[in-house]
């Protein structure tokens, strides 16, 4: 009933045709993982350079659509909130099937891992006897499933949502009450999660300092989960001025000034660029070092906009919550 | 990369003919999708706003699962429940006119009570006189026009389901509407309109509860349920989901319908983009001869399909805005609004956000790109040696 709503219609309609787009370019990138030889000189080598092209369009045209199309799914996901019956904002209707939360996870693992071919492809690009050209293809095979899984979820969800079902409020979802593995974290003490914040990322910045591509990724990647857990357990209560609101998702909405859109961009984008300059640091890739300053001016902003929160509450109140 | 935007704006401008065809057809294709968007969206809000000012919660009896009477000292007990600031019984109903062919709507009020409505208040003050005294009413400008239309100048004959007849003095008019529903109201004694409907005396259409806190809404409309068990418990939450759900079904049907419609498209695009003119097959191989790489062509093809389908984008949805919310859409908004004779005719109210606009996006322009990469890819592929001979 739900996939008559024209939002759904319209990302189900995407994602098919980016699904077919991606069908032709594991195709191609099966052919060329077997029969790919650089020094040949056979018709056979001569069309499959070609068709690495293609496949390299059609990723490219894949990855940067999906990054507005994910923005505009948690804007659906937020406007069916006002459909489902209990649920206020985007976790309700995550929650409502039991799809919807790997969804979520296989979507910014999808994000990352087409970024990252990306990556593979530029630098593959600027050498030149393409020394990558076999990687990147083998990588690609290995990304299919999780698109497929991807497309599939996404299916399941969105057509198993039933809008005469109550489902769970962030309220619920998010409460130190139950015991979930949510709020296992919301539990744990203050200290403990802004300790781990910002030593983590005291720990990306000194690796920074010193250039060590492969520690800003390593802590780039830890840097992902610690930063969702602390900002469920402690920095959202101070965006809502509320000690008992903990939803990453509400941050989202107007009523916040849409600043979740911001800082999950600053988040997942600083990460990026930190692991992927290791990425290419690891390929013989020069100038990783821009990579590494836009990772770090993007950490440092998210690292900005969730501690305003809190210290202005506290200049405002002269109590912390 | 702005050298290869320039040559492809060029190129486009050197086969302007195909071009403009496309561009036509597809901004004809975004300006219709669009106005659909923005006539629900504008409609959307409209009723959200009525719905404001909508009872919290309507109670109808339901015998054999159609609403029939229920009676009106139920409200009594129904006002007790704790967090209910007052329950009225209302009533009312449509009265079919068949010489101009409409119905009226005929609301009861009691004259030097509380009504449930600002406006009927209002009304109910102004003419409290009127409305006390043997069969009076007082009629929306609109219902006044019509029965002037049909000789009945100051009074109206109803005919009851008995057949008898009962005449009914106009005590006043309505300023004109001010809002959508006034101008077919007829608005008299509640005895009255017991009698002209055959109602029995206590008996009441529904019963309206307001409640203090909203967030109460959900546990005052389960006790009323639980108490009287053959009533239907309507509460402003269940009349706002099924309004979103008339209005996504209405412009999801269009969309499916849309979706055919631009597969169609896409096929025409790509067959056309991949059926390069020997021309152009010799501009691509001159321009690789001079050293252009596959990706240089390539890029070179995507400003082109970008400029095309973000062109016609921009293009349709400033025709769009003018066409619905400048002309109010004539011809599109029957097919959502329906009509009737009496409904005064109102204006769209202004509403765009950020959602629709993207849903139009999305649903349009990587559509269009998507079916011109294969062929860019082919044309960027060609060979130098091949075709320039």
């Amino acid at each position: 009933m739900n996939l008559l709503s024209p939002d759904v219609i319209a990302i189900l309609l995407l994602d098919g045709i980016l699904f077919l787009f991606a069908l032709i370019a594991l195709a191609i990138s099966v052919q060329i993982v077997r029969k790919w030889d650089r020094n040949a000189t056979t018709p056979l080598q001569y069309a499959l350079e070609k068709r690495a092209y293609l496949v390299a369009t059609i990723i490219e045209y894949i990855f940067y659509l999906k990054l507005p199309l994910f923005l505009y799914f948690i804007y659906t996901l937020d406007n069916l909130s006002n459909i489902l019956p209990g649920a206020m904002c985007a976790a309700g209707v995550t929650n409502a099937t039991v799809y919807g939360l790997p969804l979520f996870v296989v979507k910014i693992l999808d994000l990352y891992l087409f970024g990252f071919w990306i990556v593979l492809h530029r630098i593959d690009m600027k050498k030149p006897d393409y020394p990558f050209t076999k990687m990147k293809f083998w990588f690609f095979i290995l990304i299919f499933p999780f698109f497929t899984l991807e497309v599939v979820l996404e299916a399941l969800h969105m057509g198993g949502i039933n809008p005469h079902v109550i489902v769970s409020c962030c309220g619920t979802l998010f409460s130190a009450a139950k015991s979930s593995a949510v709020s296992a974290f919301i539990t744990l003490p203050t200290p403990l999660i802004l300790g781990l914040f910002y030593g983590n990322f005291v720990l990306i910045a000194v690796a920074w300092l010193f250039k060590r591509a492969f520690w800003t990724a390593l802590f780039n990647l830890l840097f992902i989960p610690v930063a969702i857990v602390s900002l469920i357990a402690f920095f959202s209560t101070y965006v809502y001025e509320m000690p008992h609101h903990h939803c990453p998702f509400c941050l989202l909405q107007s009523d916040y000034h849409y600043v979740g859109y911001f800082l999950y961009t600053f988040l997942f984008g600083g990460t990026f660029y930190g692991i992927a300059a290791w990425i290419a640091e690891k390929l013989g890739y020069g100038t990783v070092r821009g990579w590494l300053n836009r990772s770090i001016v993007l950490d440092t902003l998210y690292l900005f906009v969730v501690s305003y929160y809190p210290i202005s509450f506290y200049l405002k109140n002269g109590v912390w919550l | 990369m702005k050298n290869l935007f320039a040559f492809a704006l060029s190129s486009l401008m050197r086969r302007g003919s195909k071009n403009l065809f496309i561009f036509v057809i597809f901004a004809l294709m975004i300006f219709i999708l669009a106005s659909i968007f923005m006539i629900t969206h504008s409609l959307k809000v409209e009723m959200f706003t009525t719905l404001e000012a909508l009872p919290d919660i309507t109670v109808q009896r339901v015998v054999a699962g159609k609403q029939t009477d229920i009676e009106a000292d139920r409200s009594e007990t129904i006002a007790r429940i704790f967090g209910v600031s007052d329950a009225i019984p209302r009533v009312w109903g449509y009265y079919y006119f068949p010489k101009a062919g409409v119905n009226f709507s005929i609301v009861g009020v009691e004259a030097f009570g509380k009504q449930y409505k600002k406006e009927l208040d209002m009304v109910a003050d102004t003419y409290a006189e009127g409305l006390v005294e043997e069969d009076t009413m007082i009629v929306g400008q609109g219902v006044y026009e019509t029965l002037k239309r049909n000789f009945f100048n100051d009074y109206f004959y109803f005919v009851k389901p008995d057949g008898e007849l009962t005449k009914v003095t106009v005590g006043g008019v309505f300023k004109p509407a001010t809002t959508l529903e006034s101008n077919d109201i007829i608005v008299m004694e509640s005895s009255l309109v017991r009698d002209i409907f055959g109602m029995e005396e206590g008996a009441a259409t529904d019963i309206v509860v307001h409640v203090a806190n909203p967030e109460e809404v959900a546990t005052i409309a389960k006790k009323i349920g639980e108490h009287y068990p053959d009533t239907r418990v309507i509460t402003k939450e269940d009349l706002r989901i099924s309004y979103q759900n008339v209005f996504d079904y209405k412009s999801g049907i269009f969309l499916a319908l849309f979706i055919i419609a631009i597969f169609t498209f896409f096929i025409i695009i790509y067959d056309k983009a991949s059926g390069l003119s020997s021309e152009e097959k010799r501009e691509i191989g001159i321009l690789k001869a001079l050293g252009w790489k596959i990706g240089d062509i390539l890029n070179v093809k995507f400003f082109e399909a970008a400029v095309i389908s973000v062109g016609a984008y921009f293009l349709a949805v400033t025709l769009a805005l003018g066409y619905v919310f400048g002309l109010g859409a004539p011809l599109m908004r029957d097919l959502f609004m329906g009509y009737s004779v009496l409904k005064p005719p109102f204006d769209l109210p202004f509403a765009l956000d950020g959602g629709t606009l993207a849903l139009i996006f999305f649903t349009t322009v990587p559509v269009y790109i998507a079916a011109t990469l294969i062929p860019s890819w082919k044309a960027a592929t060609l060979e130098a040696d091949e075709v320039i001979r």
